[in-house]
């Protein structure tokens, strides 16, 4: 029996640590802990509403922008504001690019080294890798010579032995299961996609005005000024370099990322057989299309016990199960307090044991709705949208459900999608419908601008008195929720429930695990000394914990560590 | 010339809302109030970018970063790293995108055919807990950073001006 702990920064705040007891090559108990501190709302107590959005960009420097979202909705709803068109625009347009950026990213840069080994690319042939490419998709990036150009670039990087980022991954693992010329298709897409993610943050840059910290929010809309005949406001010329960049950024996601997802589920079935973990799922809708945020392009909702069928609908910030549901306990977090609290009524007091196995062991307070430890992100957000027959999420899960069967050469159904791989595949799907949405929205704007509406803002009024908000995002990790009290136009309480904590959360007063320390069960490890396996069901769910604090250590760090027990 | 076309970066980078952990979008701020800088230099207050930070590094000959850093020093100490020193840190375990830091990120640009000349400028921190503003410590190396930074900027043939009637830092955070 083995203790691994993989904790990538040893000595400061901010990032997760998962434990795991492994025994018999598999998993027994795991544990999901945050060694960050949470209690970004002290800083915010006290301000004016209408900044806080400002300083809740600031807590995630991955995120910035869902974080400027879910702030301005949660004031406005406290104020019953409505938002112009316009405006409702704008906003999904930013969150659409900035979710295309974020899958393509997570996909490439920060998952695909866990099934692509690297090291095995010297031996491919460039000309089958080219044609496996070409056999996948139409995109007209997947040449020989492109083949060749990238494997001489990696054979210059092991010939050198300095393998730079490709350095400390678990090379010739026995779970790496791919051929070398599919390994080397993936790093070709892999340097391609460094092009395209960048291209949709340029789609948040030009109307956010600054990147990665936009300028464009306010509270009650935004401060893009629109006038088709002055150069230095939101014009055709602008409009259209978002649709050039979108025309790019578009056929890179459906031709490139979506198909490579497909395949590598395609070359590893066996990982639609672990990490289903929590199957109580929860997704909020989102893209609103109407000045009240009352109608939505994708569908929220919530689906218990993998019962697709009862899924329940989740209508909006208004939605009064939504709005009563959500509570967080801090039995197992680092926090004093007792009994479950609803978020306007949330305290972070801290209250550090150590780390104790079966007491306290993490900063993440665990979120329950109705009671229940909840599954978010795309996974979530796809199967509500599936159940739901919404058009875009069933036609390309159909879709990639058969790519994958194509490959695996197995019959694949769509309760498959509750697992690991699961998770790849729906945020693959996502990207895909999203990027259809992306042509919608830009065309909704442009439509509604041509008909003269210029209108991009309501201006907030504050009453006396005691209000309270809710502001959702279904962001590209999940359901993100941000609960203010406004007291006499100031800030009295704000909490911030994001995804991560969903995902990440400890046990609760039942003991009942999180979705992580769930789906780590029974998950396999050949190696503990490399335990590959974990970070791959880890990294099915994309963690991000805010506002890590991320000094540079200049003087090296350890990954994991192994204890025999 | 657009900011993302400027073949010369000050990228601060850090977490306003913690504590030390500031110090580099600080100086960005502090730059641009005292100094004019010309076309092909863009300031950047990229917060913490993870990842992100190789989109910013994109096309630039030259990226000067600012951020807090571990180091054996006292609090508020300056210490500066070029390429060779950031070179032998190895990549660690990716857990989340915030994981890739900035030799990372560096690796990263690299293989994708950017390889700027890179000046780190870090500063040891007091305190990167949670909470807005510097140390009195570390906020009195701003000014020290920010002659680095001039410094570096002129042995690559770039001359900020002095403004003549320096503003002071619209570090926003700070002033509550």
């Amino acid at each position: 029996m083995a203790r691994i702990t993989i904790d990538p920064i040893t000595r400061i705040e901010g990032h997760l640590r998962i434990d795991a007891v492994v025994d018999g090559g598999e998993v027994q108990k795991a544990w999901a802990s945050c060694s960050m501190w949470r209690g970004i709302e002290t800083i915010l107590r006290g301000r004016d509403p209408r900044e806080a959005w400002l300083f809740t960009q600031r807590f995630c420097g991955v995120c910035t922008t869902v974080h400027a979202m879910a702030s301005v909705r949660a004031v406005e709803d406290a104020l019953s504001l409505e938002v112009p068109l316009n405006a409702q625009y704008i906003r999904n347009l930013i969150l659409i690019a900035h979710a295309l950026h974020d899958h393509i990213v997570h996909f490439y840069h920060l998952s695909a080294l866990d099934f692509v080994d690297v090291t095995t690319i010297p031996k491919a042939d460039a000309a089958k890798a080219a044609s496996i490419a070409q056999s996948l998709s139409d995109w007209p990036r997947n040449s020989r010579q492109e083949m060749e150009r990238v494997q001489q670039k990696i054979v210059g990087l092991v010939q050198s032995g300095q393998l730079g980022i490709f350095t400390n991954g678990y090379w010739g693992h026995p779970a790496m299961k791919l051929s070398p010329e599919v390994n080397l298709l993936a790093v070709a897409h892999y340097l391609q996609a460094l092009e395209f993610q960048r291209k949709a943050t340029q789609v948040v840059g030009i109307l956010g005005g600054k990147s990665p910290h936009i300028q464009n929010l306010a509270v009650g809309g935004v401060v893009n000024a629109i006038n088709l005949n002055n150069p230095a406001t939101l014009n055709m010329d602008r409009l259209y370099m978002i649709k050039d960049l979108l025309d790019e950024v578009i056929p890179f996601v459906q031709q490139v990322y979506f198909p490579d997802c497909c395949a590598v589920a395609g070359f590893y079935p066996e990982w639609f057989g672990y990490g289903a973990g929590v199957k109580n799922y929860l997704a909020v809708p989102d893209l609103p299309l109407d000045t009240a945020s009352t109608t939505f392009d994708i569908p929220g909702g919530i689906i218990m016990d993998g019962d697709l069928a009862a899924v329940r609908r989740v209508s909006g910030a208004r939605d009064e199960a939504f709005r009563k549901g959500v509570v967080e306990d801090v039995t197992h977090g680092w926090y004093e307090g007792k009994g479950p609290q609803h978020p306007w009524q949330g305290e972070t007091i801290p209250d550090y044991t150590d780390f104790q196995d079966d007491g306290k062991y993490s900063w993440v307070k665990a979120p329950r709705f109705e009671g229940k430890p909840m599954q978010v992100g795309p996974l979530a957000s796809v199967l509500v949208g599936y159940a739901q027959q919404h058009e875009g999420t069933v036609k390309w899960t159909n879709q990639a459900l058969q790519r994958v069967a194509a490959i695996a050469q197995r019959p694949v159904t769509p309760d498959l999608l509750h697992s690991t791989m699961g998770r790849y595949g729906a945020r693959a799907i996502r990207a895909a419908m999203l990027s259809d949405l992306a042509v919608r929205h830009w065309e909704l704007l442009v439509n509604n601008v041509l008909k003269g509406d210029t209108d991009i803002f309501n201006p907030p009024n504050f009453p006396k008195g005691r209000i309270e908000g809710v502001g959702l995002h279904e962001a590209p990790r999940g359901t993100l929720s941000h609960w203010v009290v406004i007291d006499n136009g100031v800030l009295a309480n704000y909490q911030a429930v994001v995804p991560t904590t969903w995902n990440a959360s400890p046990r609760d007063e039942h003991d009942i695990p999180g979705p992580y320390e769930a789906a780590l069960l029974k998950n396999p490890v050949a190696d503990a000394e490399k335990p590959l396996e974990i970070l791959r069901t880890v990294h099915s769910f994309d963690p991000c914990l805010a506002c890590a604090c991320h000094t540079l250590d200049v003087e090296g760090r350890r990954i994991a560590t192994v204890k025999v027990l | 010339m657009s900011d993302a076309d400027a073949p010369i970066a000050v990228i601060g980078i850090g977490n306003i809302l913690l504590g030390d952990d500031g110090f580099g979008p600080y100086v960005v701020e502090l730059l641009r109030a005292q100094w004019a800088f010309p076309d092909s230099v863009t300031l950047l207050d990229a917060g913490t970018p993870g990842l992100d930070l190789v989109t910013y590094l994109h096309g630039r000959k030259v990226a000067i970063l600012i951020d807090t850093v571990t180091a054996t020093g006292a609090p508020g100490a300056l210490r500066l790293y070029r390429n060779a020193d950031l070179a032998h840190l190895a990549p660690q375990a990716r857990v989340s995108p915030h994981d890739p830091v900035v030799h990372e990120a560096l690796q990263i640009a690299a293989l994708a055919g950017d390889d700027p000349q890179v000046l780190l400028v870090g500063v040891i921190p007091l305190s990167t807990e949670l909470g807005v503003g510097l140390s009195d410590t570390v906020r009195a190396a701003a000014a020290a950073a920010s002659t680095v930074v001039v410094d570096e900027l002129m042995a690559c043939g770039v001359a900020p001006m002095l403004r003549r009637e320096p503003m002071a830092a619209d570090a926003w955070w700070i002033q509550a």
